[in-house]
């Protein structure tokens, strides 16, 4: 029963980060409509960022966070400037070979800067347990995990309650409609993909503490982001939060109770989503 | 149409061309280079029905694997078709469970396609496993220009194919159902068979390309095998070149892999900046592709290119 | 005029005396194990520049990037051979690029210096090839040097061992053979598989916590070490020892304090103190103006410091007389003396270095120490290690 719940509460924390990483592609590819292969990067972006900081300079990577997601969304917006607003109206895989173009870029940038070595943070805390009953966790997973829930609360409330954030989600169901009523389409869409970047970003910097930085950092999320997204459907925000519950938490029961699961964990977690997927496609029928 | 058949002169020709002291070099890039090419020409052929796929990797792996593993008992040629074949067979199945899915969705049920297989070879203990799994070279490795022609076959087979399905009535209906599904129904489009021929078409040329790269490279690995970047490369391809066409792939594959190759050369450190600049600037100044560059605006009806 | 007609001569006598040779240098600098590479790359130019400046021998490097990849290694082979005409090459760092290699490399027949590839399979890959000199040991060294460590570990009572490793061929490889030789040693055995560079280890660390392991061995990349270090502690795991096989570690890593008392594998460290250690430290210091912790590197030196001493015993460019000549080669490395023996199996006839070259270091106040086996160690193991 312990380990039940211990597997629990495993599975739930490395949900959180899972649900930003996703949550800022959602809003790429749902509001804006692109399907962003440099998402990644710009995770590895946020990673690079605290790890610079800490290592020149000695700052906290909670100091970071904050750095990371204004500077990777200014990234974002010129990003969206100068190479996504001149394809919006390409066909998708134009838009996509696109993004490809960026992310190769992006990351072999980093690898001629920095090289492809792991790198490490030190803050004090990154070791912090905590224990609550039998069950025993750490601190800093928790912490992340509070941290994207509160952001994604964030998100949700400026989509459903502001102004602004009525706006992107009315664009986001029509591109048309919203331009007639006066809502400036452009801003919206100029918003929407900085906040993506900005939340891949903050995801870097929790990254950078719990895992390494490195310029293939990304590589891995972004690929769990995609599926995790797609299976709660485009254009499903509070979708990807249980997308990525169910996902995390199928990952932590295999590889806790199958032998030798820690290598089907990545088998488990796509078969789900192939099985979701096809699914819903003949029941739709 | 001119052009496709010159390049595929070329490409017979090519081991006879005096090059001097490249002559090895260059036919050693022109096999991997050919390979790309086949496996891009192959995702060309399953993308004109509309359907975007991630699992071009994964049949790539299944005909390498099955061809390794079959050439020492069956001898090159039925190896390779042995390859071919459990490629279509799984791009059967594959096929038939994402016969509804469009767009993103499925693009990410190829991809989990791709990843789960590959885990099943990585875990299988006949495959070799992690480890990996050794491959005799093409003819018993007795004809020096053997694996050369190997590759230039699979090149030239997946071009008639391409050639072939864009001159064939099936083009229409792949067209039809990639403009819209509801609609070409309607017109009378058997979509489900359209998908699946296609589908199977683009499965067994992927296989038969990952077959001769077997035997190219002599060596296997789940992870270089079913690698995602080999399916991200077969998508890449055509979209530079020009998509839905012939010539497009062709030109893009051949270009692409020696641009890189030369980068690699000559930049060496960092090329792959260079690389993704170019990718970046091509989808900016030719949206469509090597091939818009050869033809004035052509009407949305008009699949070949006249080049 | 008589002065510069001297000149001359002198110069024409140097010219004559100075063996050149084209050396190819065939490494992955991007893909995977482009960290490894480069640092052997460094070495490796770092060496040629002082046999250079020795006047002697004059080598002339040509590099190519194999990419970490089976489709980009084997034409850049060709290349260096048809096109560069070079008959020695360096190279084969990575054991599944170095295996496809193993076809073009009997076509063309150089000189082929192995700088990396562990793998036994590739020892039968180069078998019936007589120009193969491999100086990096193969991966059955590796386990007789761990096993002597964990043959001393069990005196000090560790009896049960959690193994993690991670799926791909480098953690899985040899799998089977370390868990049966510990098995031999004594040991209770707890295997699980992982995906490198997930960072998801507390479900399988969860698990092991009901088995109670003295030891944590992990078999990954450096990606995993951190994570490894931080959630042994999370789930409460308290191993006596973690002992890491990856093959290289995080930068920094030995700044952070979680890699404290953390226990490693390596056949080279900056620390280490022989005379050759120094003198290809202080002057990788030199030219690079840093350090480096990559082992890969004084194996790139080595290389082509026993390279230049054949040429220079073989008085010729002629790559049979060279590969003679470095058959018998003899000499001090900063990973100790280097002589080519058969290997251990008999399968190929030049192997450089053997599992006497491997020595276990601990993480101790920041830095790497070695602490295994006793004629190496600077510091005694800190057993049990606190996590």
């Amino acid at each position: 029963m312990e380990l039940l719940l211990q597997t629990l509460l495993n599975g739930m924390l490395s949900a959180g980060v899972y649900a930003l990483v996703a949550s800022g592609l959602a809003l790429a590819v749902g509001v804006v409509g692109i399907v962003n292969f440099a998402h990644g990067e710009f995770l590895m972006i946020g990673a690079f960022i605290s790890y610079l900081l800490f290592a020149s300079r000695g700052i906290d990577p909670l100091v970071s966070l904050g750095v990371a997601a204004v500077a990777v969304f200014l990234i974002g917006a010129i990003t969206y400037y100068g190479l996504i607003r001149p394809v919006l109206s390409a066909p998708e895989l134009n838009q996509m070979l696109l993004t490809f173009g960026l992310s190769v870029l992006l990351q072999n940038l980093a690898l001629l800067l920095f090289g492809a070595d792991t790198r490490v943070v030190s803050p004090p805390y990154q070791g912090s347990t905590l224990s609550l009953g039998g069950l025993s966790f750490g601190g800093v997973p928790l912490a992340a995990f509070v941290l994207s829930v509160l952001i994604l609360l964030g998100l949700y409330w400026f989509l459903g309650r502001t102004r602004l954030g009525l706006a992107v989600r009315a664009v986001a169901q029509n591109r048309l409609a919203p331009g007639l009523l006066g809502i400036e389409t452009q801003r919206v869409y100029l918003l929407a993909f900085g906040l993506s970047a900005a939340l891949a970003g903050v995801a870097g910097v929790m990254l950078s503490v719990m895992l390494y930085a490195s310029p293939t950092v990304g590589f891995a999320f972004t690929l769990k982001a995609f599926a995790i997204v797609v299976m709660a459907g485009l254009g499903n925000l509070r979708g990807v939060l249980w997308a990525a519950l169910i996902l995390a938490l199928a990952e932590a029961l295999v590889s806790t109770y199958v032998p030798g699961g820690g290598g089907w964990v990545e088998a488990v977690f796509f078969l789900v989503i192939f099985g979701t997927l096809t699914w819903r496609s003949w029941r739709r029928a | 149409m001119r052009l496709v058949l010159v390049i595929l002169g070329l490409v017979l020709i090519f081991p006879a061309l005096p090059l001097g002291r490249w002559q090895a070099f260059t036919l050693d890039t022109a096999q991997f280079a050919f390979i790309a090419t086949a496996l891009a020409l192959s995702w060309d052929l399953l993308a004109r029905t509309g359907q975007l796929s991630l699992a071009q990797g994964a049949f790539f792996g299944l005909g390498a694997y099955a061809a390794g593993l079959s050439a020492g008992v069956l001898g090159t040629i039925p190896a390779l078709l042995v390859g071919a074949g459990v490629a279509a067979a799984s791009s059967l199945l594959l096929g038939a469970a994402t016969l509804r899915l469009q767009g993103i969705y499925f693009a990410i049920a190829t991809l989990a396609f791709s990843e789960v297989v590959r885990t099943l070879v990585l875990k299988a203990g006949f495959t070799g496993g992690a480890t990996g799994l050794p491959v005799a070279p093409a003819f018993g490795g007795g004809w020096a220009l053997g694996g050369y022609y190997l590759a230039a076959a699979v090149l030239i087979l997946s071009v008639l194919t391409s050639l072939w399905v864009g001159h064939s009535r099936l083009s229409y209906a792949q067209a039809a159902t990639r403009q819209g599904e509801a609609t070409a129904r309607v017109l009378g489009v058997p979509v489900v068979r359209v998908k699946l021929v296609s589908f199977l078409l683009s499965s067994a040329l992927a296989g038969l390309a990952g077959g001769v790269y077997a035997m190219k490279a002599l060596f296997l690995s789940p992870y270089d095998a079913f690698g995602l970047g080999r399916a991200v490369e077969a998508l890449v391809i055509p979209i530079f070149g020009g998509l839905y066409t012939t010539l497009g792939p062709l030109l893009g594959g051949l270009l692409l892999v020696a641009l890189e190759t030369w980068l690699r050369l000559e930049i060496q450190d960092g090329y792959l900046v260079i690389y993704g600049l170019i990718l970046i600037l091509a989808i900016l100044f030719m949206p469509r592709g090597l091939v818009g560059l050869f033809r004035p605006r052509a009407k949305p009806a008009q699949e070949e290119p006249r080049a | 005029m008589k002065r510069v007609l001297v000149g001359c001569l002198a110069l024409l006598g140097l010219a004559l005396a100075q063996t050149t040779v084209r050396v190819g240098v065939l490494l992955p600098l991007s893909g995977v194990s482009s960290v490894s590479g480069k640092a052997a790359l460094n070495g490796i130019q770092l060496a040629a520049d002082q046999v250079n400046a020795g006047g002697k021998v004059k080598l002339e490097l040509i590099t190519a990037d194999d990419g970490t990849d089976p489709a980009k290694a084997v034409p850049a082979l060709t290349k260096l051979m048809t096109v560069d005409k070079v008959d020695i090459v360096i190279g084969g760092l990575a054991s599944g690029v170095t295996f496809a290699l193993s076809g073009p490399v009997k076509q063309y027949k150089p000189l082929f210096l192995c700088i990396g590839a562990a793998s036994s399979v590739v020892e039968g890959a180069f078998s019936d090839y007589p120009l193969f000199f491999h100086y990096h040991p193969w991966d059955y060294n590796n386990v007789t040097a761990a096993m002597d460590f964990f043959k001393y570990l069990y005196t000090q009572d560790a009896r049960k061992i959690a193994i993690l490793y991670e799926d791909g061929p480098f953690g899985s490889a040899g799998i089977k053979t370390y868990q049966e030789q510990l098995q031999k040693v004594g040991y209770t055995v707890q295997a699980e598989p992982f995906k490198t560079g997930s960072g998801n280890f507390t479900a399988i660390l969860t698990r092991f916590k009901a088995y109670k392991p003295d030891i944590l061995y992990w078999i990954g990349y450096d990606v995993d070490a951190l994570p490894i270090a931080t959630q042994v502690r999370q789930v409460a795991l308290a191993p006596k020892l973690i002992y890491g096989a990856p093959p290289s570690w995080p930068v920094g890593f030995e700044k952070n304090p979680l890699s404290n008392d953390i226990v490693g594998m390596s056949a080279w460290l900056p620390s280490v103190s022989n005379p050759e250690s120094r003198k290809f430290t202080s002057a990788y210091q030199k030219k690079y103006g840093e350090l480096t912790e990559e082992y890969m590197a004084p194996m790139g030196y080595t290389i082509v410091m026993s390279l230049a001493k054949a040429i220079e015993a073989a008085g010729s460019a002629d790559k049979d007389k060279i590969a003679e000549a470095l058959a018998g080669v003899k000499m001090d490395t900063p990973f100790g003396p280097l002589a080519f023996k058969p290997s251990e199996t008999g399968k190929t006839k030049y192997q450089g270095f053997g599992a006497s070259i491997w020595f276990q270091f601990q993480y101790l106040e920041g830095t790497r120490r070695p602490v295994f086996p006793p004629s190496v160690a600077t510091r005694p193991l800190r057993y049990p290690g606190r996590y």
